[in-house]
C-alpha cells in the first residue's frame, strides 16, 4: 500500500513536470541549481518513444507511430533524476530531471511542494475549460413517432 | 549497348534549387510557427503519414517544402533516421484516450452519447471572399457548457461484444517490445494484423481514400457505416528509471471502427487509427481493414494491394523517379523500336518483290 502511495505522488510529480509551462518550471529549477550541488548528467537527448495501440476490434496492439521526446538523466550524489517530455525543449526535460532528483532526496520540498500544487491546478483549470468546451458539442437527440 | 558514365549540369540543378527556394522566400521561426498555428489539420495529416509526432518539425517540413506534401512527408521520415528510439510507451487503450470527439452513425444511442467537437460536418461551405476585401474573420467563441464533459469515454465495440453483437476475439498478451515493427522489419504478406494497421496508420491519406472510396461505390462487398470514430489525446506511458510509469505529455489521435451494412449473424468491424486528427483517412482506412477478409487477387481492398499502395514515400518516390534521366533504357527500347521498323520493312519489301502466281 505504501509503495502505491508512493508510486501515485511520484507519478503525479512526474506528470505535473512534464505538462507544467516551460518557462516557469526552468525558473525553478534554476532557482534550485546552487542548492543541489555537484550535478551529473548521465542523458540530454532527444530520441523517439514508439506508441503502440490496441486496436479494439481484435485486441492486436500495433505501433501507431513514433513521438519525439526530450529526455534527461542526472545524478545528484547517490540520488538519480529523470525528465522525459514529449517534443523537443531538452532545457523542459532537464529541469524536470532536476527537480525530480531534488524532490527524491528531500531537498527543498516545500519550493518543489507548492510549485507541483500551482502547476497542477493551472493544468487541471486548462483541462476543465477544454472539457466545458467539448461538452457544449454534445448532441441532445429528439425522436419523433 | 554499354552503360556511360555522363557528368554535367551541376549548375543548372544549383541553379534550380535556387528558382525553387527563391519563390519561398526567407523562411525563419515566425513563418513556421504561423504555418504550425494557421495549419493544424494539414500538420496533423503529415505526421501520420510520416509516422512522426512532431508538430514543429512537421510545420517546419510544411514551410521548407513549401506545401508540397510528400516532399514534406519524406523530410520527416529522413530525420526520423538520425533520432535514437529511446523506449516503447505502454499500449493506448481506448477507454483511457482525453475525447475531444467521438460519434457513431450507426446507434444513435451510445453509452456515454454523442459528442460533436470541433468539426465543420453541419456547416455550409462559403468562401470568405469578404477577407480579401480586408474584412477580418473572427470566430465566434464556444458557449461553454456549465460542467465539463467526462474526460473518458467508454468502449462502443466492448459494450457490443458484451452484448454478444460482435464477435469478441481472445487476445493473447505479448510483450510492448515483440510488437512487429515496420521500421525494422519488411512488410511481407499475408501481413500480420499488426504490420497492416501500423501500415494503414502511416499510409497516404489520399491513397487510402481512394481505394477505400472505390470500395464504398461497390467494388467492394461490405458497405461500411462508421460505429465509432474518435478524435482524442492519449498520453505517452513510459517508465521512469525507478519503476514508476508516468505520461512524458499527450498527442493527438484519431480512430475508427466501421461496421458492415450486411450484418446477419454478428457485425463485421474493420479498424483504422492514425497520429494526428484526419477523419478520411481513418474511416477509409476502416473500410480497408472490414474488406480485406473477402477480398480476391489483385482487387483494391485486398491487402497487398492497399498497403503496397499507399506508403507515401515509397509510391511518390517511385512515381517521381521516372522524371529523373532514364536515357539509357530509353536508347536502348528507340534501338529495340528501330531495329523492328527496319525487319518489317525489309519483310514488306520482300513481299512487293513477290509477284502473285498468274
Amino acid at each position: 500500500m505504501m509503495i502505491d502511495d508512493e508510486q501515485a505522488a511520484h507519478r503525479r510529480l512526474l506528470e505535473t513536470l512534464a505538462r507544467s509551462d516551460a518557462s516557469r518550471i526552468k525558473a525553478l529549477a534554476d532557482d534550485l541549481l546552487p542548492e543541489l550541488g555537484a550535478v551529473e548528467v548521465l542523458k540530454s537527448r532527444s530520441g523517439l518513444v514508439m506508441l503502440p495501440m490496441r486496436d479494439t476490434v481484435r485486441g492486436i496492439d500495433f505501433h501507431l507511430g513514433e513521438v519525439l521526446v526530450a529526455e534527461a538523466h542526472v545524478k545528484l550524489g547517490g540520488v538519480e533524476g529523470y525528465g522525459m517530455v514529449v517534443g523537443r525543449d531538452l532545457e523542459h526535460a532537464m529541469a524536470m530531471a532536476l527537480i525530480d532528483a531534488a524532490a527524491f532526496a528531500g531537498l527543498m520540498q516545500d519550493r518543489v511542494r507548492a510549485f507541483i500544487e500551482a502547476e497542477a491546478a493551472i493544468i487541471a483549470k486548462t483541462e476543465c475549460q477544454t472539457l466545458r468546451a467539448v461538452e457544449a458539442t454534445r448532441v441532445e437527440m429528439e425522436t419523433f413517432r | 549497348m554499354a552503360y556511360v558514365a555522363a557528368r554535367g549540369g551541376e549548375r543548372a540543378i544549383e541553379q534550380s534549387q535556387r528558382l525553387y527556394r527563391e519563390r519561398l522566400g526567407t523562411i525563419d521561426a515566425a513563418r513556421v510557427d504561423e504555418i504550425g498555428r494557421a495549419l493544424p489539420w494539414l500538420v496533423d495529416r503529415i505526421m501520420g503519414e510520416a509516422s512522426l509526432y512532431a508538430p514543429e518539425l512537421a510545420a517546419l517540413a510544411l514551410t521548407q517544402s513549401g506545401g508540397d506534401l510528400y516532399e514534406a512527408v519524406l523530410l520527416l521520415r529522413a530525420w526520423r533516421t538520425t533520432q535514437p528510439r529511446l523506449a516503447v510507451a505502454e499500449p493506448l487503450i481506448q477507454d483511457k484516450l482525453f475525447i475531444h470527439r467521438r460519434i457513431s452513425a450507426a446507434f444513435k444511442d451510445i453509452p456515454g452519447g454523442q459528442i460533436l467537437g470541433p468539426t465543420l460536418d453541419y456547416s455550409h461551405r462559403i468562401l470568405r471572399t469578404d477577407i480579401l476585401e480586408g474584412a477580418a474573420f473572427d470566430p465566434e467563441p464556444v458557449e461553454r457548457s456549465a460542467e465539463p464533459a467526462p474526460p473518458h469515454q467508454p468502449s462502443l465495440a466492448s459494450w457490443q461484444k458484451a452484448q454478444g453483437l460482435v464477435v469478441d476475439f481472445a487476445r493473447e498478451d505479448i510483450p510492448k517490445d515483440d510488437i512487429p515493427d515496420l521500421t525494422r522489419e519488411p512488410l511481407l504478406f499475408p501481413a500480420s494484423r499488426a504490420h497492416r494497421l501500423q501500415s494503414l496508420a502511416r499510409a497516404d491519406t489520399g491513397g487510402v481514400m481512394a481505394l477505400g472510396y472505390a470500395v464504398m461505390r461497390g467494388y467492394g462487398p461490405a458497405h461500411p457505416t462508421v460505429n465509432e470514430l474518435r478524435l482524442g489525446e492519449a498520453d505517452v506511458e513510459i517508465a521512469h528509471p525507478r519503476g514508476t510509469v508516468f505520461s512524458a505529455g499527450r498527442v493527438r489521435v484519431s480512430q475508427a471502427e466501421v461496421a458492415s451494412k450486411a450484418a446477419i449473424e454478428n457485425i463485421d468491424l474493420g479498424f483504422c487509427a492514425t497520429l494526428g486528427w484526419n477523419e478520411v483517412k481513418i474511416i477509409a482506412g476502416g473500410t480497408l481493414d472490414l474488406n480485406a477478409q473477402h477480398a480476391t487477387k489483385g482487387s483494391p481492398f485486398e491487402e497487398e494491394f492497399f498497403l503496397s499502395h499507399t506508403e507515401p514515400v515509397e509510391g511518390s518516390g517511385f512515381c517521381l523517379h521516372f522524371k529523373l534521366p532514364h536515357y539509357v533504357t530509353f536508347q536502348s527500347m528507340l534501338d529495340a523500336m528501330r531495329d523492328a521498323r527496319r525487319k518489317q520493312a525489309a519483310k514488306a519489301s520482300k513481299a512487293v518483290v513477290k509477284e502473285p502466281a498468274e
